[in-house]
C-alpha cells in the first residue's frame, strides 16, 4: 500500500494505491493521523486505486471522518468501485460520509 | 569444558590443515552444532580458533596473531544480539503462554447459552481469524418466550477485539427481563459503544428476534452484513436489509426494524464478512455460492448447516482463515422439540 | 588488595582511553583476549552513554582479589540527567544510544554482576563486575 498526499485548491488530497487490510491500515491510520487538523478544512480520499479493503480500513476512515467533522471540515471519499460501494452501503456510512463512486463520478450521498 | 571442546576443535583444524578434505570440513560442520548447544558465543569461537591455531602452526607471525584480536572485537556484538534474540524468543514464548490464557478467558468471560426452543433449530460456528474472536454471538432468552441473538463483528482483530466485547455483552446482559425489540437493543448498545470505544474502532451488529407464539423473526442491523432468509415455499434466498449505522459512530441513530414469518423449512443464516468475504485464489466467494452450500444441507439440522457451510468454505480457501468466521442459523423446523 | 584507576570521559577520545585502561588492566589480571574483548565493549558502551547522554563523567576501573577471587570492576558514574524509567533501559530490545548500542542489557551479559544506581536530576552510577575463572 502507498499513500500520496497532495494539496490543490486547498483541498489536502490523499491518493491511496494497494490493498487496506490489517497489515497496512495502521500506516494509513499513521499518515492520516499526521495531517494538520484546521477548522474547515477539506479532504479526500482517493481509493480509485484500492483493489481490496476491509473493516479494519473502514475503521481508519471513521476515524478520519470523525477528526475531520470535529473541526466542522469536510471528508469526501472518491474512487469507490462497486464493492466498496457496498461497503459503504451495508455499514450506513454511506449515509453520513460524501462517497463518490468510481462509474459516475456523481455525488451518492444521498443514497 | 570449553577446554575439551578446544581440544577437539584442534584436533579437527589439524585434520583439515593437513589434507584439506571434504570430509574434514563435513566433520567440523558437524561440530560446530555442539558450540550452538552449549551455548557457545560467537566471540569465544573465534578465541577457540586462535589459540588452536597457535598450538597447531607454532611458527604463525604475531600480526596474523593479533589480526584474531581484531576479529573477536568484530564478533561481540554479534554475539550480543543473539542472545538479544534468544532472549526475546523466550520472551515471545510466555506472550503466547498467556495469549492462551486470554482466550480461556474469553471463552469463559463471554459465554452464551443457545436458546432450546420447540419448532426452531438454531445452529452456530464462530471460529477466530487469530487467537481471539473478533466476532461475537450473543443468545438471550429470558423466560423462554422468545430467542433473541446478537451477531457482532467488532472491527480489527486479536486483544483490542476481544476487550471491546465484554463492553457489549455486559450492556446486553443489562437487558435481562426488559423488552427485547430490535431497534431498542441497537440502540441501547450504540450508546454504550459510543461513549466507551476509540475513534477508529467500531462494531457492526446485526439483531434478531423470535417470536415462537406467531414464528415471526424481527431483525435490525448496525452496518452489518445482511443476513439471508430461505423461503422453502418458493425454494428462493432474499437479503434481510435494515438500515442503520455501524455502532460508535454517531450519538443518535434511526435503525430500521423489520419483521419477517417463518413456515416450516424456512431458515435466517446470519452471518459475519468473514463468511462473505472469503477469498479463493480466484478472487472473492459470491454470494450464490454461500446459497448454493446452504441448500444442499438444508435437510439436515440446523448445527450440521452451520458446520458444512464452514468446513467447505475453509477448505476453498485452503484451510487459511483470513477473518473471524461465524454463521448462526435460525430454522423453522416442526420436529423440533 | 585493590588496584583503582580512573578516567574522566569528556570527549569521544577518552573512551578510548577508557578502553585501553580497562584492557590493561583485564591483561593484568589474568583474562584471556576474548574476556578482555567483552570487559572493554563493556567500557565502551557505559563510556558512551556519559558522552552521549550525560555529558561528562568518570570511567573507574578497579581490579581485585576478594578470598582468592580475582576480578575486575568498571565503575561508570555522572551527574547527568539520571535515567527516569530504569526498568525500560534494562528491557531487551530498548536500546537507548540507538543503532547499534547493546545497552544496558548487553552491558549486563557482558559482565558476570551489574548494578544500576540513578537518580533523576541527580545522575546516574554503575558498577559491572566480571570474575576470573
Amino acid at each position: 500500500m502507498q499513500v500520496d498526499l497532495m494539496e490543490e485548491n486547498s483541498i489536502q488530497r490523499f491518493k491511496i494505491v494497494g490493498e487496506i487490510d490489517a497489515f497496512t491500515a495502521p500506516k494509513l491510520k499513521e499518515k492520516l493521523d499526521a495531517t494538520e487538523m484546521t477548522e474547515g478544512m477539506r479532504a479526500e480520499l482517493d481509493l480509485s486505486d484500492v483493489n481490496y479493503m476491509d473493516s479494519t480500513g473502514l475503521g481508519v476512515f471513521v476515524g478520519f471522518y470523525k477528526s475531520v467533522s470535529a473541526v466542522n471540515g469536510h471528508l469526501q471519499i472518491t474512487g469507490v468501485n462497486a464493492r466498496l460501494k457496498r461497503l459503504f452501503e451495508i455499514t450506513g456510512l454511506g449515509d453520513v460520509m460524501d462517497i463518490v463512486s468510481e462509474e459516475s463520478g456523481d455525488k451518492d450521498a444521498a443514497l | 569444558m570449553p577446554q575439551e571442546i578446544g581440544k577437539q576443535y584442534k584436533e579437527l583444524l589439524r585434520q583439515y590443515l593437513n589434507g584439506q578434505n571434504e570430509k574434514d570440513l563435513y566433520y567440523g560442520q558437524q561440530f560446530s552444532r555442539q558450540f550452538i548447544e552449549k551455548n557457545i558465543a560467537p566471540e569465544d569461537v573465534i578465541g577457540i580458533h586462535q589459540k588452536a591455531l597457535s598450538e597447531v602452526l607454532p611458527e604463525l607471525t604475531s600480526t596474523v596473531e593479533h589480526s584474531f584480536d581484531f576479529l573477536i572485537e568484530m564478533m561481540i556484538h554479534y554475539g550480543l544480539a543473539l542472545q538479544e534474540h534468544q532472549s526475546l524468543i523466550r520472551k515471545q514464548e510466555e506472550l503466547q503462554l498467556e495469549m492462551n490464557v486470554a482466550t480461556k478467558v474469553q471463552d469463559t468471560l463471554l459465554k452464551t447459552e443457545q436458546p432450546n426452543f420447540k419448532g426452531i433449530d438454531i445452529g452456530m460456528v464462530s471460529v477466530p481469524a487469530k487467537e481471539m474472536n473478533g466476532d461475537y454471538v450473543y443468545f438471550l432468552n429470558d423466560g423462554g418466550t422468545e430467542a433473541c441473538v446478537a451477531v457482532a463483528d467488532v472491527m480489527g482483530k486479536g486483544i483490542p477485539a476481544a476487550l471491546c466485547m465484554s463492553m457489549i455483552k455486559f450492556g446486553m446482559d443489562g437487558l435481562k427481563g426488559t423488552n427485547k425489540h430490535p431497534r431498542k437493543v441497537l440502540n441501547i448498545v450504540n450508546r454504550i459503544v459510543e461513549k466507551s470505544v476509540d475513534d477508529s474502532m467500531f462494531i457492526s451488529m446485526f439483531y434478531g428476534q423470535y417470536d415462537p407464539s406467531d414464528s415471526s423473526f424481527s431483525y435490525a442491523s448496525a452496518g452489518h452484513e445482511p443476513a439471508l432468509m430461505y423461503d422453502a415455499s418458493k425454494n428462493a434466498f432474499t437479503e434481510l436489509n435494515a438500515k442503520g449505522l455501524l455502532l460508535g459512530v454517531q450519538k443518535e441513530v434511526l435503525f430500521e426494524e423489520h419483521s419477517v414469518v417463518l413456515d416450516d423449512g424456512d431458515f435466517v443464516a446470519i452471518m459475519t464478512d468473514g463468511v462473505t468475504e472469503a477469498r479463493t485464489d480466484n478472487g472473492f466467494i459470491e454470494e450464490e455460492l454461500i446459497q448454493t452450500l446452504l441448500l444442499e444441507e438444508r435437510a439436515s439440522c440446523a448445527q450440521v448447516m452451520a458446520d458444512k457451510v464452514y468446513s467447505r468454505l475453509l477448505e476453498m480457501q485452503n484451510f487459511h482463515l483470513r477473518d473471524d468466521f461465524t454463521l448462526v442459523i435460525f430454522k423453522k423446523d416442526p420436529k423440533k422439540v | 588488595m585493590e588496584f583503582r584507576s580512573s578516567v574522566d570521559i569528556y570527549t569521544e577520545w577518552d573512551i578510548v582511553a577508557a578502553r585501553q585502561l580497562g584492557r590493561n588492566e583485564a591483561k593484568k589480571a589474568g583474562f584471556g583476549t576474548v574476556d578482555q574483548a567483552r570487559i572493554t565493549t563493556a567500557i565502551s558502551e557505559l563510556a558512551r552513554n556519559i558522552y552521549l547522554y550525560a555529558g561528562k563523567g568518570k570511567i573507574e576501573i578497579e581490579r581485585f582479589e576478594e578470598s582468592g577471587l580475582n576480578g575486575i570492576a568498571i565503575i561508570a558514574s555522572d551527574d547527568g540527567p539520571g535515567i527516569p524509567d530504569a526498568r525500560k533501559v534494562m528491557e531487551d530490545g530498548f536500546s537507548t544510544s540507538g543503532g547499534l548500542g547493546a545497552g544496558m542489557p548487553g552491558v549486563k551479559r557482558l559482565m558476570d554482576e551489574f548494578k544500576l544506581e540513578t537518580e533523576v536530576g541527580e545522575g546516574t552510577k554503575i558498577t559491572a563486575t566480571k570474575w576470573l575463572r
